[in-house]
Protein backbone atom coordinates (compact mmCIF):
# COMPACT_ATOMS: atom_id res chain seq x y z
CA UNK A 1 0.00 0.00 0.00
CA UNK A 2 2.89 2.51 1.19
CA UNK A 3 4.80 1.37 -2.43
CA UNK A 4 1.69 1.83 -4.13
CA UNK A 5 1.33 5.82 -2.21
CA UNK A 6 4.62 6.45 -3.13
CA UNK A 7 4.38 5.25 -6.87
CA UNK A 8 1.21 7.86 -7.13
CA UNK A 9 3.22 10.18 -5.76
CA UNK A 10 6.14 9.75 -7.93
CA UNK A 11 4.43 9.24 -11.06
CA UNK A 12 1.67 12.37 -10.56
CA UNK A 13 3.12 14.92 -13.21
CA UNK A 14 2.93 11.58 -15.30
CA UNK A 15 -0.63 11.13 -14.50
CA UNK A 16 -1.74 14.73 -14.90
CA UNK A 17 -0.37 14.71 -18.39
CA UNK A 18 -1.46 11.64 -20.00
CA UNK A 19 -5.30 13.02 -17.28
CA UNK A 20 -5.24 16.66 -20.02
CA UNK A 21 -4.40 14.71 -22.96
CA UNK A 22 -7.17 12.56 -22.75
CA UNK A 23 -9.47 15.61 -21.82
CA UNK A 24 -8.07 16.93 -25.03
CA UNK A 25 -8.52 13.88 -26.71
CA UNK A 26 -11.89 13.50 -25.97
CA UNK A 27 -13.14 17.03 -26.45
CA UNK A 28 -11.45 17.17 -30.16
CA UNK A 29 -13.51 13.39 -30.82
CA UNK A 30 -16.54 14.30 -30.09
CA UNK A 31 -16.07 18.05 -31.61
CA UNK A 32 -16.34 15.53 -34.92
CA UNK A 33 -19.45 15.37 -34.43
CA UNK A 34 -21.99 17.96 -35.83
CA UNK A 35 -23.50 19.12 -32.36
CA UNK A 36 -20.91 20.95 -30.91
CA UNK A 37 -21.30 22.27 -27.89
CA UNK A 38 -22.30 25.58 -28.31
CA UNK A 39 -20.83 26.68 -24.90
CA UNK A 40 -17.34 26.46 -26.01
CA UNK A 41 -16.73 27.61 -29.79
CA UNK A 42 -17.04 31.04 -30.88
CA UNK A 43 -20.97 31.33 -30.67
CA UNK A 44 -20.31 31.81 -27.31
CA UNK A 45 -22.06 35.24 -25.89
CA UNK A 46 -18.48 36.11 -24.59
CA UNK A 47 -16.36 35.13 -27.40
CA UNK A 48 -19.00 36.07 -29.97
CA UNK A 49 -18.95 39.97 -28.48
CA UNK A 50 -15.39 40.34 -28.57
CA UNK A 51 -14.97 39.07 -32.53
CA UNK A 52 -18.05 41.27 -33.23
CA UNK A 53 -16.30 43.93 -31.82
CA UNK A 54 -13.09 43.56 -33.69
CA UNK A 55 -15.15 42.95 -36.72
CA UNK A 56 -16.42 46.41 -36.08
CA UNK A 57 -13.02 47.85 -36.87
CA UNK A 58 -12.22 45.96 -39.68
CA UNK A 59 -15.80 46.23 -41.74
CA UNK A 60 -14.73 49.86 -41.58
CA UNK A 61 -12.03 49.68 -44.19
CA UNK A 62 -14.27 47.25 -46.21
CA UNK A 63 -17.12 49.66 -46.40
CA UNK A 64 -16.75 50.50 -49.58
CA UNK A 65 -16.88 47.61 -51.55
CA UNK A 66 -19.53 46.59 -49.71
CA UNK A 67 -21.65 49.86 -50.93
CA UNK A 68 -20.26 48.67 -54.16
CA UNK A 69 -21.93 45.67 -53.50
CA UNK A 70 -24.94 46.30 -52.66
CA UNK A 71 -26.14 49.36 -55.03
CA UNK A 72 -25.57 46.43 -57.73
CA UNK A 73 -28.00 44.88 -56.26
CA UNK A 74 -30.07 47.23 -55.86
CA UNK A 75 -29.93 48.16 -59.71
CA UNK A 76 -30.63 44.54 -60.50
CA UNK A 77 -33.72 44.29 -57.89
CA UNK A 78 -34.79 47.64 -59.44
CA UNK A 79 -34.79 46.57 -62.77
CA UNK A 80 -36.57 43.02 -61.86
CA UNK A 81 -39.15 45.11 -60.24
CA UNK A 82 -39.86 47.20 -63.59
CA UNK A 83 -39.89 44.42 -65.68
CA UNK A 84 -42.57 42.47 -63.02
CA UNK A 85 -44.77 45.63 -63.35
CA UNK A 86 -44.79 45.19 -67.08
CA UNK A 87 -45.47 41.62 -67.51
CA UNK A 88 -48.34 42.16 -64.55
CA UNK A 89 -49.93 45.33 -66.41
CA UNK A 90 -50.40 43.21 -69.73
CA UNK A 91 -52.30 40.20 -67.80
CA UNK A 92 -54.34 42.72 -66.07
CA UNK A 93 -58.06 42.16 -67.59
CA UNK A 94 -59.79 45.06 -68.98
CA UNK A 95 -62.94 45.57 -67.14
CA UNK A 96 -61.39 46.69 -63.88
CA UNK A 97 -65.54 46.69 -62.21
CA UNK A 98 -65.66 43.13 -62.28
CA UNK A 99 -64.80 41.00 -58.99
CA UNK A 100 -61.37 39.57 -59.27
CA UNK A 101 -60.08 37.54 -56.70
CA UNK A 102 -55.98 36.87 -56.77
CA UNK A 103 -54.29 34.34 -55.30
CA UNK A 104 -51.18 36.09 -54.04
CA UNK A 105 -48.15 33.50 -55.13
CA UNK A 106 -47.14 31.50 -51.94
CA UNK A 107 -43.87 33.16 -50.37
CA UNK A 108 -42.47 29.93 -49.99
CA UNK A 109 -38.18 31.69 -49.11
CA UNK A 110 -37.79 34.52 -46.77
CA UNK A 111 -34.35 35.40 -46.02
CA UNK A 112 -32.72 36.82 -43.19
CA UNK A 113 -30.08 39.02 -43.22
CA UNK A 114 -26.56 38.58 -41.19
CA UNK A 115 -23.05 40.06 -41.23
CA UNK A 116 -20.07 37.10 -40.70
CA UNK A 117 -18.41 37.94 -37.71
CA UNK A 118 -15.67 35.21 -37.76
CA UNK A 119 -14.76 33.32 -41.08
CA UNK A 120 -11.52 30.97 -41.34
CA UNK A 121 -10.74 29.81 -45.03
CA UNK A 122 -7.17 28.35 -44.28
CA UNK A 123 -7.99 25.49 -41.91
CA UNK A 124 -9.01 22.50 -42.81
CA UNK A 125 -12.38 22.76 -41.33
CA UNK A 126 -13.42 25.62 -41.93
CA UNK A 127 -16.33 27.61 -39.88
CA UNK A 128 -18.27 30.85 -40.11
CA UNK A 129 -20.16 33.09 -37.02
CA UNK A 130 -22.49 34.68 -37.67
CA UNK A 131 -24.05 37.79 -35.61
CA UNK A 132 -27.88 36.87 -35.96
CA UNK A 133 -29.08 33.80 -33.73
CA UNK A 134 -32.31 31.80 -32.52
CA UNK A 135 -33.87 35.55 -31.54
CA UNK A 136 -33.68 36.81 -35.52
CA UNK A 137 -35.53 33.47 -36.65
CA UNK A 138 -32.35 31.64 -37.12
CA UNK A 139 -32.49 27.70 -37.10
CA UNK A 140 -30.26 24.44 -37.90
CA UNK A 141 -30.11 23.50 -41.07
CA UNK A 142 -31.02 26.90 -42.77
CA UNK A 143 -28.82 27.32 -46.01
CA UNK A 144 -26.58 30.98 -46.21
CA UNK A 145 -26.16 32.84 -48.99
CA UNK A 146 -24.18 35.60 -49.66
CA UNK A 147 -24.92 37.80 -53.24
CA UNK A 148 -22.27 35.85 -55.36
CA UNK A 149 -23.80 32.40 -54.60
CA UNK A 150 -24.26 29.16 -51.65
CA UNK A 151 -22.05 29.63 -48.56
CA UNK A 152 -23.08 27.09 -46.53
CA UNK A 153 -25.50 25.78 -43.97
CA UNK A 154 -26.61 26.76 -40.40
CA UNK A 155 -25.14 24.01 -37.67
CA UNK A 156 -25.45 25.58 -34.14
CA UNK A 157 -27.69 28.35 -33.14
CA UNK A 158 -27.27 30.28 -29.82
CA UNK A 159 -29.81 33.26 -28.87
CA UNK A 160 -27.93 35.88 -30.38
CA UNK A 161 -25.36 34.16 -32.83
CA UNK A 162 -25.37 31.24 -35.36
CA UNK A 163 -22.07 28.61 -36.40
CA UNK A 164 -22.17 28.08 -40.42
CA UNK A 165 -20.17 24.99 -42.07
CA UNK A 166 -19.13 26.40 -45.36
CA UNK A 167 -18.93 24.77 -48.33
CA UNK A 168 -14.95 25.40 -47.68
CA UNK A 169 -15.57 21.99 -44.91
CA UNK A 170 -15.10 18.16 -45.84
CA UNK A 171 -18.54 18.13 -44.05
CA UNK A 172 -20.33 20.23 -45.60
CA UNK A 173 -21.64 18.19 -48.87
CA UNK A 174 -24.51 20.46 -50.98
CA UNK A 175 -26.40 19.12 -53.76
CA UNK A 176 -26.25 20.93 -57.52
CA UNK A 177 -27.23 20.54 -60.90
CA UNK A 178 -25.78 22.22 -63.92
CA UNK A 179 -27.67 25.04 -65.33
CA UNK A 180 -27.59 23.46 -68.81
CA UNK A 181 -28.37 20.11 -68.31
CA UNK A 182 -29.84 19.43 -65.27
CA UNK A 183 -27.61 16.69 -64.12
CA UNK A 184 -26.78 16.50 -60.40
CA UNK A 185 -24.13 15.83 -57.87
CA UNK A 186 -22.65 16.43 -54.78
CA UNK A 187 -19.93 19.33 -53.96
CA UNK A 188 -17.42 18.55 -51.31
CA UNK A 189 -14.05 20.42 -50.43
CA UNK A 190 -10.67 18.82 -50.69
CA UNK A 191 -9.06 20.96 -48.18
CA UNK A 192 -6.36 22.58 -50.17
CA UNK A 193 -7.52 25.55 -51.67
CA UNK A 194 -10.30 28.25 -50.52
CA UNK A 195 -11.41 29.09 -54.32
CA UNK A 196 -11.71 25.62 -55.92
CA UNK A 197 -14.26 22.60 -54.60
CA UNK A 198 -14.96 19.54 -56.34
CA UNK A 199 -18.43 18.04 -58.23
CA UNK A 200 -18.35 14.36 -57.54
CA UNK A 201 -21.31 12.06 -58.82
CA UNK A 202 -21.35 13.48 -62.71
CA UNK A 203 -21.35 9.98 -64.97
CA UNK A 204 -19.32 10.08 -68.14
CA UNK A 205 -22.01 10.15 -70.92
CA UNK A 206 -22.65 14.12 -69.46
CA UNK A 207 -21.64 16.28 -71.75
CA UNK A 208 -19.45 19.27 -70.14
CA UNK A 209 -17.75 22.20 -71.33
CA UNK A 210 -15.16 24.21 -69.35
CA UNK A 211 -17.22 27.53 -67.94
CA UNK A 212 -20.59 25.66 -66.99
CA UNK A 213 -22.60 27.33 -64.41
CA UNK A 214 -23.17 25.25 -61.72
CA UNK A 215 -26.21 25.93 -60.03
CA UNK A 216 -28.35 24.59 -56.65
CA UNK A 217 -30.42 21.75 -57.37
CA UNK A 218 -33.19 22.58 -54.64
CA UNK A 219 -33.83 19.17 -54.09
CA UNK A 220 -32.84 19.70 -50.15
CA UNK A 221 -34.88 22.20 -48.13
CA UNK A 222 -31.84 24.25 -47.55
CA UNK A 223 -31.16 26.45 -51.00
CA UNK A 224 -33.97 27.43 -53.55
CA UNK A 225 -33.36 26.12 -57.10
CA UNK A 226 -30.80 28.34 -58.59
CA UNK A 227 -28.39 30.09 -56.43
CA UNK A 228 -25.28 29.94 -58.31
CA UNK A 229 -22.06 27.57 -56.56
CA UNK A 230 -19.50 28.02 -59.27
CA UNK A 231 -18.11 27.51 -63.12
CA UNK A 232 -16.03 24.20 -64.11
CA UNK A 233 -12.45 25.48 -63.84
CA UNK A 234 -11.25 22.24 -64.82
CA UNK A 235 -12.21 18.42 -65.27
CA UNK A 236 -10.81 15.18 -65.63
CA UNK A 237 -11.70 11.39 -66.69
CA UNK A 238 -9.60 8.33 -66.73
CA UNK A 239 -10.67 5.46 -68.89
CA UNK A 240 -11.41 3.38 -66.17
CA UNK A 241 -13.51 6.15 -64.58
CA UNK A 242 -17.06 5.99 -64.33
CA UNK A 243 -17.54 9.75 -62.91
CA UNK A 244 -15.78 12.70 -63.88
CA UNK A 245 -13.41 14.54 -61.57
CA UNK A 246 -15.03 18.04 -61.94
CA UNK A 247 -12.90 21.19 -60.41
CA UNK A 248 -14.99 24.00 -59.61
CA UNK A 249 -14.35 27.83 -58.82
CA UNK A 250 -16.72 28.59 -56.27
CA UNK A 251 -18.64 31.87 -56.84
CA UNK A 252 -18.20 33.24 -53.59
CA UNK A 253 -15.05 34.50 -52.22
CA UNK A 254 -14.93 33.43 -48.68
CA UNK A 255 -11.82 36.02 -48.33
CA UNK A 256 -14.23 38.80 -48.37
CA UNK A 257 -17.44 37.53 -46.87
CA UNK A 258 -19.12 40.39 -44.67
CA UNK A 259 -22.82 40.43 -45.87
CA UNK A 260 -24.63 37.21 -46.07
CA UNK A 261 -28.60 36.13 -46.24
CA UNK A 262 -29.68 32.55 -44.09
CA UNK A 263 -32.39 31.27 -46.49
CA UNK A 264 -35.58 30.92 -44.09
CA UNK A 265 -37.76 28.04 -45.77
CA UNK A 266 -41.71 29.00 -44.03
CA UNK A 267 -42.97 25.47 -45.23
CA UNK A 268 -39.71 23.68 -43.99
CA UNK A 269 -41.61 21.64 -40.81
CA UNK A 270 -44.47 20.68 -43.02
CA UNK A 271 -42.32 19.04 -45.56
CA UNK A 272 -40.10 17.05 -42.97
CA UNK A 273 -42.74 15.74 -41.45
CA UNK A 274 -44.02 14.29 -44.89
CA UNK A 275 -40.41 13.08 -45.75
CA UNK A 276 -40.57 11.35 -42.23
CA UNK A 277 -44.12 10.10 -42.79
CA UNK A 278 -43.09 8.71 -46.34
CA UNK A 279 -40.25 6.59 -45.04
CA UNK A 280 -42.10 4.60 -42.48
CA UNK B 1 4.74 39.40 -7.41
CA UNK B 2 5.34 41.39 -10.31
CA UNK B 3 6.64 38.57 -12.45
CA UNK B 4 3.36 36.54 -11.85
CA UNK B 5 1.89 40.01 -12.97
CA UNK B 6 3.84 39.98 -15.83
CA UNK B 7 3.14 37.05 -16.76
CA UNK B 8 -0.74 37.11 -16.25
CA UNK B 9 -0.34 40.00 -18.52
CA UNK B 10 1.54 38.32 -21.19
CA UNK B 11 -0.91 35.46 -21.16
CA UNK B 12 -3.74 37.84 -21.72
CA UNK B 13 -1.52 39.67 -24.52
CA UNK B 14 -0.64 36.07 -26.41
CA UNK B 15 -4.18 35.35 -26.57
CA UNK B 16 -5.25 38.70 -28.40
CA UNK B 17 -2.66 38.77 -30.49
CA UNK B 18 -2.99 35.30 -31.53
CA UNK B 19 -7.06 35.51 -32.16
CA UNK B 20 -7.37 38.91 -33.24
CA UNK B 21 -4.10 39.21 -35.88
CA UNK B 22 -2.25 35.97 -36.63
CA UNK B 23 -5.39 33.65 -36.78
CA UNK B 24 -6.33 35.98 -39.74
CA UNK B 25 -2.94 35.81 -41.20
CA UNK B 26 -4.04 33.78 -44.50
CA UNK B 27 -0.73 34.20 -46.36
CA UNK B 28 -0.95 31.32 -49.54
CA UNK B 29 -2.82 28.81 -47.32
CA UNK B 30 -0.07 27.21 -45.96
CA UNK B 31 1.52 29.86 -43.22
CA UNK B 32 -0.90 29.76 -39.74
CA UNK B 33 1.83 30.97 -37.43
CA UNK B 34 1.00 29.90 -33.46
CA UNK B 35 3.33 32.27 -31.39
CA UNK B 36 0.96 32.03 -28.11
CA UNK B 37 3.38 28.77 -27.28
CA UNK B 38 5.76 31.73 -26.64
CA UNK B 39 3.89 32.11 -23.12
CA UNK B 40 5.06 28.42 -22.13
CA UNK B 41 8.47 28.70 -23.52
CA UNK B 42 9.46 31.71 -21.23
CA UNK B 43 8.06 30.18 -17.58
CA UNK B 44 11.11 29.66 -14.95
CA UNK B 45 13.20 26.47 -16.08
CA UNK B 46 12.58 25.29 -12.38
CA UNK B 47 8.48 25.94 -12.49
CA UNK B 48 6.41 22.70 -10.83
CA UNK B 49 5.68 20.67 -13.75
CA UNK B 50 1.76 20.13 -12.65
CA UNK B 51 1.67 23.42 -12.57
CA UNK B 52 3.09 24.00 -15.69
CA UNK B 53 1.24 21.57 -17.35
CA UNK B 54 -2.23 23.29 -16.13
CA UNK B 55 -1.38 26.66 -16.91
CA UNK B 56 -0.73 25.23 -20.83
CA UNK B 57 -4.05 23.53 -20.83
CA UNK B 58 -5.81 26.72 -19.74
CA UNK B 59 -3.88 28.45 -22.22
CA UNK B 60 -4.61 25.82 -25.22
CA UNK B 61 -8.33 25.72 -24.65
CA UNK B 62 -8.60 29.37 -24.46
CA UNK B 63 -7.13 29.40 -27.97
CA UNK B 64 -9.60 26.88 -28.74
CA UNK B 65 -12.97 28.15 -28.02
CA UNK B 66 -11.51 31.06 -29.97
CA UNK B 67 -10.91 29.37 -32.97
CA UNK B 68 -13.20 26.65 -33.02
CA UNK B 69 -10.76 23.51 -32.56
CA UNK B 70 -11.92 22.27 -29.60
CA UNK B 71 -9.46 20.58 -27.92
CA UNK B 72 -6.57 20.31 -30.31
CA UNK B 73 -4.18 23.43 -29.00
CA UNK B 74 -5.07 22.16 -25.62
CA UNK B 75 -3.42 18.65 -26.36
CA UNK B 76 -0.62 20.19 -28.51
CA UNK B 77 0.34 22.89 -25.72
CA UNK B 78 0.48 20.41 -22.96
CA UNK B 79 2.09 17.84 -25.05
CA UNK B 80 4.93 20.56 -25.31
CA UNK B 81 4.67 21.61 -21.49
CA UNK B 82 5.01 18.45 -20.40
CA UNK B 83 8.58 17.28 -22.49
CA UNK B 84 9.71 20.98 -21.87
CA UNK B 85 11.75 19.97 -18.91
CA UNK B 86 13.68 17.17 -20.95
CA UNK B 87 14.54 19.35 -23.84
CA UNK B 88 15.62 21.89 -22.15
CA UNK B 89 17.82 19.58 -19.98
CA UNK B 90 19.24 17.87 -23.40
CA UNK B 91 20.53 21.69 -24.52
CA UNK B 92 21.73 23.32 -21.47
CA UNK B 93 23.15 22.52 -17.91
CA UNK B 94 22.09 24.44 -15.31
CA UNK B 95 23.22 23.98 -12.21
CA UNK B 96 21.04 22.66 -9.43
CA UNK B 97 18.83 25.68 -7.50
CA UNK B 98 19.03 27.99 -10.53
CA UNK B 99 15.82 28.93 -11.65
CA UNK B 100 16.28 31.00 -14.61
CA UNK B 101 14.05 32.17 -17.22
CA UNK B 102 15.31 31.32 -20.55
CA UNK B 103 15.97 33.55 -23.06
CA UNK B 104 19.39 34.13 -25.04
CA UNK B 105 21.21 35.24 -21.82
CA UNK B 106 20.57 32.55 -19.84
CA UNK B 107 20.68 29.83 -22.05
CA UNK B 108 23.28 31.11 -24.59
CA UNK B 109 22.16 32.33 -28.09
CA UNK B 110 22.58 28.52 -29.66
CA UNK B 111 21.08 26.55 -27.34
CA UNK B 112 18.11 28.77 -26.87
CA UNK B 113 17.42 28.57 -30.95
CA UNK B 114 18.05 24.96 -30.43
CA UNK B 115 15.26 24.92 -27.41
CA UNK B 116 12.95 26.93 -29.26
CA UNK B 117 13.14 25.19 -32.93
CA UNK B 118 12.38 21.96 -31.09
CA UNK B 119 9.71 22.91 -29.20
CA UNK B 120 7.87 24.60 -32.05
CA UNK B 121 8.00 21.66 -34.51
CA UNK B 122 6.80 19.72 -32.01
CA UNK B 123 3.88 21.76 -30.99
CA UNK B 124 3.00 22.31 -34.73
CA UNK B 125 3.43 18.76 -36.13
CA UNK B 126 0.91 17.78 -32.92
CA UNK B 127 -1.38 20.01 -33.93
CA UNK B 128 -1.49 20.15 -37.50
CA UNK B 129 -1.74 16.24 -37.52
CA UNK B 130 -4.61 16.31 -35.26
CA UNK B 131 -6.29 18.82 -37.32
CA UNK B 132 -5.80 16.81 -40.26
CA UNK B 133 -6.64 13.84 -38.85
CA UNK B 134 -5.31 11.98 -41.29
CA UNK B 135 -2.38 11.13 -43.76
CA UNK B 136 -4.10 11.68 -46.99
CA UNK B 137 -2.44 15.33 -48.18
CA UNK B 138 0.90 14.35 -46.49
CA UNK B 139 2.39 16.76 -48.58
CA UNK B 140 0.40 19.67 -47.72
CA UNK B 141 0.35 18.80 -44.35
CA UNK B 142 4.02 18.51 -44.28
CA UNK B 143 4.87 21.57 -46.19
CA UNK B 144 2.20 23.25 -43.40
CA UNK B 145 4.01 22.09 -40.34
CA UNK B 146 7.11 23.66 -41.97
CA UNK B 147 6.60 27.00 -43.67
CA UNK B 148 4.04 27.91 -40.15
CA UNK B 149 7.05 26.45 -37.64
CA UNK B 150 9.58 28.76 -39.37
CA UNK B 151 7.00 31.27 -39.52
CA UNK B 152 6.63 31.16 -35.44
CA UNK B 153 10.10 30.61 -34.96
CA UNK B 154 11.05 33.70 -36.79
CA UNK B 155 8.67 35.83 -34.59
CA UNK B 156 9.56 34.16 -31.38
CA UNK B 157 13.21 35.00 -32.03
CA UNK B 158 12.52 38.38 -33.06
CA UNK B 159 10.50 38.60 -29.90
CA UNK B 160 13.28 37.63 -27.82
CA UNK B 161 15.98 39.27 -28.86
CA UNK B 162 14.16 43.05 -28.96
CA UNK B 163 13.79 42.01 -24.87
CA UNK B 164 16.04 43.63 -22.95
CA UNK B 165 18.27 41.43 -19.93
Amino acid sequence: MKNLINFLIRYSVVFLFLFLEVISFTLIVKNQEYQKSVFLSSSNVVVSGMYEWSNSIVEFFKLRTANDNLSEENTSLKNQIINLQNKLSTLKPERSDSVHFRIPPEMQYQFISAKVINCSTNKLQNYITLNKGAIDGIKVDMGVISDEGVVGIVKMVSTRFSGVIPILNPKSDISCKFKRNNYYGGLTWSGEDYRYANLTDIARHVELALGDTIITSGFTSAFPEGIPVGTIEDFKIKESDAYYKIKVRLAVNFRTLSHVKVVNFLNFQELKDLEKKSEQ
Amino acid sequence: MPTVLQNIFSFILLVLVQVLVLNNIQFLGYIDPYLYILFILVLPVQMPRWFLLILAFTLGITIDIFSNTLGMHAFATVFIAFFRSGIIKLFTNIEEGNNPTPSFYTFGVSSYIKYVVVMVLIHHATLFMLEAFSFTHIWILLAKIMLSSLVTILLILGIQSIKTK
